[in-house]
């Protein structure tokens, strides 16, 4: 599945929908839930931050190779690599907590795999995961 | 998400019926103001039907969680599905709220 939205502004929801109601997505729950978590996480990241006011577009990919679906985001918003953003200290007590940084920690753990690669001027995500 | 308070003085059962996502952490913010006011609450929040919640979800209980602790109160989270659960744990989040 591709689709590509433009501009984004917005649109959050119908992306997150798009790419959870691909045939490449399992029907088994406890996964479901699990993509449908990073994806929302990386959504909201990219509608939110990627452009100024939203005005650009993101292309979306699902695919499923071998037994691993491969969910992909491009953008052309700001360069930006999540995957050096630091992981958040999770000993830490609730007042030594800062509120927030957790999204692209919970994809990194809930994801087999994640890969960032910016060309031709442009943000691609990669998450990947396991289907057995 | 549905947001249920009950209160009877400093005791406030609270039942979440829903996902908690960013298209509803703002209303869900909202919602829960009188959970944030006054002394040595006792906060009790039923998730046995909260079906999701992401990272905006996690910011919202961590900020309760923090005003709750500096009044000097108390507040635990019941019935949370294993999936739900596991968001807690892996975030680490369940060291600090009170899940039964």
């Amino acid at each position: 599945m591709k689709a590509e939205f433009d501009p984004i502004a917005g649109k959050s929801a119908v992306i997150i929908e798009t790419i959870m109601s691909s045939p490449d997505i399992p029907s088994d729950p406890g996964l479901e839930f699990k993509i449908r978590l990073c994806v929302e996480e990386v959504v909201e990241n990219i509608v939110s931050y990627a452009y100024e006011n939203g005005a650009g577009f993101v292309e979306v990919g699902t695919e499923l190779q071998d037994n691993t679906l491969i969910i992909s985001f491009r953008d052309s918003g700001v360069k930006f690599n999540p995957l050096l953003k630091g992981d958040p200290d999770i000993t830490l007590s609730a007042e030594e907590r800062q509120i927030g940084g957790l999204g692209i920690f919970l994809c990194k753990q809930m994801m087999d795999d994640l890969r960032y690669v910016y060309n031709d001027g442009c943000n691609n995500l990669y998450m990947m995961k396991r289907i057995s | 998400m549905e947001v249920t308070i009950n209160q009877n003085e400093n005791k406030f059962d609270v039942v979440l019926v829903g996902r908690l996502d960013t298209t509803n952490a703002d209303q869900f913010q909202k919602d829960i103001e009188p959970l944030m006011q006054g002394e040595k609450p006792e906060i009790t929040l039923d998730c046995s039907a909260m079906e999701y919640t992401s990272s905006q979800g996690l910011r919202m209980f961590l900020m309760l969680q923090k005003s709750v602790n500096s009044r000097g109160g108390s507040m635990v989270m019941t019935g949370m599905s294993p999936q739900v659960k596991e968001v807690f744990d892996i975030t680490g989040f369940s060291n600090i709220i009170r899940i039964i």
